[in-house]
């Protein structure tokens, strides 16, 4: 058992201990960041990761723009080649055949038959 | 009570009111507020299924007949509309597209809509969209066209102001051509751009219909409806109707009704008999073309040949019925064949195969009806649908115990072919079923479906069942082709073809009594090659309300027009060549 031992100390107060005088009491702590610090960090990781999925999010939208100005100009186009066929079905209709210049000018047929080889 | 526990009771009252605010709208109203939000936040779109379609054949190549073009609806906002502008702008463009006065477009500034013109082409679109009218925009839609006009109508059909198909292919075939619309959800942003975030994004694609190619040849339909109008013309009646038919598959290679009327502008008609297609949805009573399915009977059950007589009176009586002849010659009286008989259409030659049938030489009987009902009804398919692709009509054809008033004279009367109704189509392939060797087809009017130009998903033609033997169609042909060539067509049919056919007249019921005022005029024939199967059939039809029309002094001769015709287009060769 360590001795107890009685000291005065300098402001005249009598103190008595199990510790010997002057010894040295350091007592080890490890360093950490504060509150405020943590709280930031934390922040500044949320911010991160949010602006990645903004980042992200913005891309993707982005994507979405050009796909629709494409599904636009596909339809653009789909119905540019509906009227093309219409126009086309128009000019090559038999009325339309029986109705223009080159039948117009054309000799009526005479009678024909078979040939026999 | 100190001012810091009044603040803290203040701020306590606030809170509770937050909490009970936040609580009755995440909670009670929660499922209010999520639609509230999804209404704003998603756009659901319904994808529209493009209309199939429908194409017409052109010797081996499919033509588009009826088809889909975008259009547009030119509206004004009249609040925001120069008046003058407009007037000077838009006026020459539209020009018959043009739905409203200007006038009253304008006669309220306060309203914000106001539809100008329906169904304005796209070049017609540009052209305003360019001449950048302030509160004038445009509305994209699509319509059905018609590049061939009026060709075919009344098989076509049309679409109504609801996209439905009504009548013809369009109305038949409606679901076929429909398709099946899809569904876009999604998320959105404020330009109403789809986005593709978010985790309840539905897109489900539409199905286009399918693109439908009929079995009618476009030129040949061009033609017979050519020949149909000039013939009504000429011989002054008010309808005909023809169809030509491939009688060794049942293809329907064209299917005509005149008066027609333009699908483009479907609402134009005189009444809504136009849209009727009388080849299928109309049934009548086809008269003594019938004359060659009892004597096809009669020869299936071995109780005649065309060499077979009968005592002709030019009358004869069933039911205490006076049946007579429509030709009332004195030199026909007295013993004569059955050629004879269907050479004059002699009805009193046909009662007696009904008798020859029961098994009796003077009594028409049970036996003798159900034979016949035998060969009209279940083989022949009389009275009941083809099962072609389109709306047709059943019709009637009596059962041979049907418990009606006189059914001896009915059943003498069904021999050549009236007290019964049949449709046109029925007749043909019933005719084609005796005259290709006795095999029945289902007629038809498609051929496939196009996928990638390519005509797929065609049906295999079949023979549903056996009609007469191969002897008795032969034996058929040639009784045909000998009333053909008995009948006034000397010099019309070309050497080196076997051409045959039927007359047909008959009375139409007026007030419940057959009228002599009023017939309808029948004519069923076929053409080939000699000595070949016969390669076509051609069945015309000829009536007016109020007025009598002939199966020989009409019928007849559309069918010679139509004949002359179809065996050019068709190129069939005449024998030795």
């Amino acid at each position: 058992m360590r001795p107890q031992a009685t000291y005065t100390t300098r402001r005249g107060t009598t103190m008595s201990t199990s510790w010997s005088r002057n010894q040295n009491t350091v007592r080890h702590k490890s360093k950490s960041l504060g509150t405020i610090s943590n709280t930031m960090i934390v922040g500044m990781l949320v911010l991160i990761v949010g602006l990645i999925y903004v980042a992200q999010g913005t891309q993707a939208t982005n994507y979405d723009y050009e796909l629709s100005a494409i599904d636009d100009e596909i339809a653009e186009l789909e119905a540019r080649k509906e009227d093309l066929a219409v126009e086309k079905a128009r000019l090559t209709s038999i009325a339309a055949t029986e109705n223009s210049e080159v039948a117009n000018n054309m000799e009526t047929a005479s009678n024909s038959g078979f040939v026999t080889e | 009570m100190s001012r810091n526990k009044f603040l803290k009771f203040g701020v306590l009252a606030v809170m509770a009111v937050i909490v009970a605010r936040l609580f009755f709208i995440q909670i009670v109203q929660h499922d209010y507020w999520v639609e509230r939000a999804a209404a704003q936040q998603m756009m659901q779109y319904t994808l529209r299924a493009e209309r199939g379609e429908i194409y017409m054949m052109d010797g081996d190549e499919p033509v588009a007949v009826v088809m889909n073009a975008t259009v547009y609806t030119v509206i004004v906002d009249p609040m925001l509309t120069d008046p003058e502008e407009a007037k000077e702008k838009l006026t020459p463009i539209l020009g018959e597209k043009r739905t409203a006065e200007w006038d009253d477009v304008f006669a309220n500034r306060a309203l914000r809509y106001y539809i100008v013109g329906k169904n304005v082409e796209r070049k017609a679109a540009e052209q305003i969209a360019e001449a950048e009218v302030d509160g004038v925009w445009l509305q994209a839609s699509t319509k059905r066209v018609y590049p061939e006009g009026d060709l075919a109508a009344t098989l076509l059909g049309f679409v109504n102001a609801d996209g439905v198909g009504q009548y013809g292919v369009e109305g038949a075939l409606n679901g076929k051509l429909t398709g099946k619309d899809g569904i876009l959800k999604t998320v959105k942003d404020v330009n109403n751009v789809a986005l593709s975030i978010g985790d309840e994004n539905v897109k489900v694609p539409a199905e286009d219909g399918d693109d439908v190619v009929l079995t009618v040849d476009r030129n040949l339909q061009h033609g017979v409806e050519k020949i149909l109008t000039e013939q009504a013309e000429k011989l002054g009646y008010e309808n005909i109707s023809a169809l030509v038919m491939n009688p060794n598959n049942g293809e329907i290679l064209a299917m005509a009704n005149v008066p027609g009327y333009d699908p483009a502008d479907f609402g134009n008609v005189r009444s809504a008999a136009d849209y009727v297609n009388h080849v299928v949805e109309d049934p009548y009573e086809p008269a003594s073309v019938c004359k060659t399915f009892a004597f096809a009977a009669g020869m299936e059950y071995g109780v005649m040949t065309a060499e077979s007589t009968f005592v002709n009176e030019n009358v004869t009586y069933v039911d205490n019925w006076p049946i007579k002849n429509s030709t009332q010659r004195t030199d026909l009286l007295g013993t004569v064949n059955m050629q004879t008989a269907l050479n004059w259409s002699l009805n009193t030659g046909s009662t007696q195969v009904l008798r020859w049938l029961g098994g009796s030489e003077t009594d028409i009987n049970a036996q003798g009806r159900e034979r016949l009902y035998d060969y009209y009804h279940d083989r022949f398919g009389l009275g009941q649908a083809t099962g072609i692709e389109l709306f047709e009509a059943t019709g009637i054809v009596y059962e041979p115990n049907a418990s009606i008033y006189g059914i001896d004279s009915t059943y003498a009367n069904m021999t050549f072919g009236q007290n019964m109704q049949v449709t046109m189509l029925q007749v043909a392939a019933a005719f084609a079923s005796v005259i290709n060797g006795g095999e029945f087809y289902t007629p038809t009017i498609v051929k496939g479906v196009l996928k990638d130009g390519e005509v797929v998903d065609t049906t295999p033609r079949k023979v549903v069942r056996r009609t007469v033997t191969q002897e008795t169609s032969a034996a058929m042909r040639e009784m045909l082709y000998n009333t053909r060539r008995a009948q006034r067509t000397n010099g019309v049919d070309k050497a080196g073809y076997h051409i045959g056919g039927k007359t047909g007249t008959a009375q139409v019921i007026k007030n419940g009594e057959y009228s002599f005022d009023e017939t309808v005029a029948t004519y069923i024939g076929f053409g080939g090659t000699e000595g070949e199967l016969p390669q076509y059939l051609i069945m015309t039809r000829v009536w007016e309300d109020g007025k009598t029309a002939g199966g020989e002094a009409q019928a007849l001769l559309v069918f010679n027009a139509l004949n002359a015709y179809v065996q050019d287009y068709l190129k069939v060769k005449p024998a030795g060549v």
